[in-house]
């Protein structure tokens, strides 16, 4: 007992929770129903058994290279996506009602996507202004009147969640519905958990994850018109992309071709894959290049990552993409601030998830006020995500703001701008001190659509900001990310 | 398979088999120079840069082949494409687009080698002297050909990857014999009391040793010596043992019968397995040594041609 207790000092030591919402610790020391064998669990390990787990878990990653090349040195270094082995739980109440909101939000996305590139009932209602859908950057004319298989925009979405320290609620940030990214983490970080801590997980009811290739491998089966034993390819822009590990690790867990855009050729509206034995027909391409490279005919000439001619063979119903193009005009930052239109417009619900405040630079009144205010906003560029193109107002300089100002003048539809919320914390394990702190998450469930019904993998990606006091959770950044627990009951 | 696949696979295992060789070739010669005078020294290591086919860029980064030169050459410099470090950059590199297309095993195994290779410190291992790196990397080599056989399905991926490695290994024991054969009788006086040490050392390069003086029972006759590695059918690393081996790959892919052959790739090589199975070594020196084996190379040059033109390139409409 003395033993567990000096140990039990020594991770959570110094533990403070500050003025921030603690996934862990309702008040000092008491841990949360839902935590509280994690916490026993952890407070019992001293801090040299816990670095011989953390380096099991890193070494487990490095020899299966799941990392990713930083070329500022010339060399190409490896570094690993960092992982924090505490995890990130969950109980059952409050999975429900976020898995509830997500539905709700998946369903009128995929909703505005067929109308905007449909009827436009909703521009033609005046529920959103046709200026605004009509200016967004990744707004495709290419695909007006388009019959997408089965009427299906959004197959994956990534929706990113933060908790709002003040109320405890859960709040969208951003949607992801062109090719968001990140699921192999999901899954990979569960797999390194179950062997690093594998007592845990039988004495946890916690939801498996793993079904996650075959949902995915099941809807894109179904888009294929000409055969129900379809040929399904992942199309990725190659090894030096960031996430290629993701496209492999899915391309097998699915036992698919992963393919390039060099091994596919157009031939008669008809797209093959070149092999050793001739052409061979594809039916479905899950493709994890943007729309903007997909082919050189239709989009930008210069892509060497796509395939001349596939924009022709979609057109022409002979192979299904997922996902559909065009998406971007429903994840811009500026559409987003009508998203709970839209769920109120085509499902006739009030929204269970609400937005984060949002300025639409755009609109003049706005407008005047963020260039008042961007010492305390955070100003987001409407067309990038992974944390480029953006102003964090109350930990910029001065300079840097007045900078931003001239950019945002300059192009006021560009950007949107939000009060930084103050996200909740977890308790991380942080090398400098070998003790616990505090760091700022987030959340992204992977959310499937397969037409009928949405189906999303219980939790989903934490990513955690590791760096003190920073908000900022993209692995460009510094980032790192937790296993994510979603437990069978509440505690 | 995918085109692009098949070329990964092959070049991949072409990579692997190259770089144990090199290893091989180093640590012999390193080891077998400790017992020479400082004669025959200087010869010795410029020769294996010979083997290698690398004097140009050698002699533009190094004056003089010294065994600290000729170690970091070969070993570690990755401006030098064929180093073992540079090879091994491109096994991972090939493996890594393909990942899903391998075993699991395998590629922990060579991401494993990687980083291991990684580890390693030029200058501490170029003081040392090349064994402890050169048995590393042989042992890995034996390792992934290991993993492959045990975790790799013996579809067309599997014949890619026996095709590669057959093909890299002929054309290496190829390049050994005639620049052995042709700078010994050079530099030596009286041909028919060559240096058996030397001859030796050719031997083990290629783990041929002790087959020879099981097979032979004689001291180390340098025409015996080619007959072995040129003709011998069941020595691994033999010419004629990696040309069957790639006749076997070759017609495993294209389901061509005995006798026939589907690509002009199969019909080079099958050509060039007939003479190594009725040609004699006596009809081989009768015709000239270092004319045969120029052409067998140039050979399995074509064969490699042919083999990317039949498979690794799109060419028209199937």
């Amino acid at each position: 007992m003395a033993m567990a207790q000096q140990a039990r000092e020594e991770l959570f030591r110094d533990y403070n929770i500050g003025s921030f919402y603690d996934e862990m610790f309702s008040a000092r020391s008491t841990a949360r129903g839902h935590y509280s064998r994690v916490y026993d669990e952890l407070a019992a390990l001293g801090s040299g058994q816990f670095q011989q787990r953390r380096e099991l878990a890193d070494s487990a990653f490095l020899l299966q290279g799941i990392t990713f090349t930083v070329y500022s040195d010339g060399r190409g270094t490896e570094r690993l996506f960092p992982f924090d082995l505490v995890p990130r739980i969950l109980p059952f109440s409050e999975w429900s009602k976020i898995e509830a909101g997500l539905t709700q939000r998946v369903l009128a996305l995929n909703f505005f996507l067929r109308d905007i590139y449909g009827p436009q009932q909703i521009l033609k209602d005046r529920k959103i202004p046709r200026s605004l859908v009509y200016s967004c950057r990744h707004f495709r004319r290419e695909a007006m009147g388009l019959e997408v298989p089965r009427g299906i925009y959004t197959h994956v979405a990534g929706i990113d969640l933060v908790r709002d320290s003040r109320t405890g609620e859960f709040l969208v940030l951003e949607d992801n519905v062109r090719t968001p990214s990140g699921v192999s983490y999901v899954l990979e970080n569960r797999l390194v958990m179950t062997r690093t801590f594998p007592g845990a997980f039988q004495r946890h009811g916690v939801l498996p994850v793993h079904h996650y290739p075959d949902e995915l491998c099941q809807i894109l089966r179904s888009l294929s018109m000409r055969s129900t034993d379809p040929v399904i390819v992942v199309l990725t822009p190659g090894n030096f992309n960031s996430a290629y590990f993701e496209h492999s690790f899915l391309a097998q867990q699915m036992g698919v071709e992963l393919v390039e855009g060099r091994d596919l050729v157009v031939n008669d509206d008809v797209v093959y894959m070149k092999t050793i034995n001739g052409l061979t027909r594809v039916d479905v391409i899950y493709r994890r290049i943007d729309d903007e490279f997909l082919d050189p005919l239709a989009f930008r000439g210069d892509s060497v990552l796509g395939v001349p001619g596939l924009m022709g063979a979609y057109r022409a119903g002979n192979v299904a993409l997922a996902n559909a193009i065009g998406n971007g005009v429903a994840d811009d930052k500026a559409v987003y601030a009508y998203v709970p239109d839209m769920i109120r417009y085509y499902l006739d619900q009030e929204p269970l998830l609400r937005n984060v405040d949002t300025y639409i630079c755009s609109r003049p009144d706005d407008l005047a006020y963020v260039v008042d205010h961007l010492h305390e906003l955070v100003v987001k560029a409407v067309g990038e995500s992974g944390g480029y193109g953006m102003l964090m107002g109350p930990m910029s300089t001065k300079s840097m703001i007045d900078d931003f100002r001239t950019r945002l003048l300059l192009d006021p539809r560009n950007y949107i701008a939000q009060p930084l919320v103050p996200l909740s914390v977890c308790p991380s394990y942080d090398a400098a001190s070998g003790r616990m702190a505090g760091r700022h998450v987030d959340l992204r469930p992977y959310c499937l659509f397969t037409g009928d019904k949405v189906t999303i993998v219980p939790g989903g990606l934490t990513r955690v900001a590791l760096q003190p006091g920073s908000m900022v959770v993209n692995s460009s950044q510094g980032g790192g990310s937790k296993d994510t627990w979603v437990l069978r009951g509440e505690d | 398979m995918l085109s692009r696949i098949a070329d990964s696979l092959f070049w991949m295992s072409r990579y692997m088999a190259r770089a144990e060789d090199t290893a091989r070739l180093l640590d012999v010669t390193y080891h077998m120079l400790l017992e020479q005078s400082q004669d025959s020294y200087q010869l010795r290591w410029d020769r294996i840069i010979t083997i290698t086919g690398e004097q140009e860029l050698f002699y533009k980064f190094y004056d003089e082949a010294t065994p600290h030169n000729v170690f970091e050459f070969l070993a570690f410099r990755e401006d030098n494409g064929n180093s073992v470090v540079s090879c091994l950059n491109r096994v991972r590199e090939n493996a890594r687009t393909m990942r899903d297309r391998i075993s699991r095993e395998m590629w922990e195994n060579i991401n494993t080698l990687y980083h291991s290779v990684k580890a390693f410190d030029p200058k501490v291992e170029i003081h040392n002297g090349p064994h402890r790196f050169c048995t590393h990397i042989v042992f890995a080599s034996h390792g992934f050909y290991g993993v492959t056989d045990g975790t790799l399905p013996r579809n067309e991926g599997w014949h890619f990857l026996e095709a590669g490695r057959a093909l890299e290994r002929a054309e290496t024991t190829a390049r050994i014999v005639d620049v052995e054969y042709h700078k010994l009788l050079q530099s030596s006086v009286q041909v028919a009391q060559p240096d058996n040490h030397q001859w030796m050392a050719v031997l083990k390069s290629v783990a041929a040793y002790e087959i020879y003086r099981r097979e032979y029972h004689s001291r180390i006759d340098p025409q015996k010596v080619a007959e072995l590695l040129i003709l011998h059918p069941r020595h691994p690393r033999s010419i004629r043992f990696n040309v069957a081996l790639l006749q076997t790959a070759l017609r495993s892919i294209s389901g061509a019968s005995p006798h026939t052959y589907a690509s002009e790739a199969e019909r080079l090589t099958g050509k060039l397995h007939d003479t190594l199975v009725y040609d004699r070594i006596e009809d081989i020196f009768a015709r000239g040594l270092h004319f045969f084996l120029t052409d067998l190379q140039k050979t399995c040059r074509g064969i490699g041609e042919n083999i990317a033109r039949k498979y690794f390139y799109y060419a028209g409409v199937a």
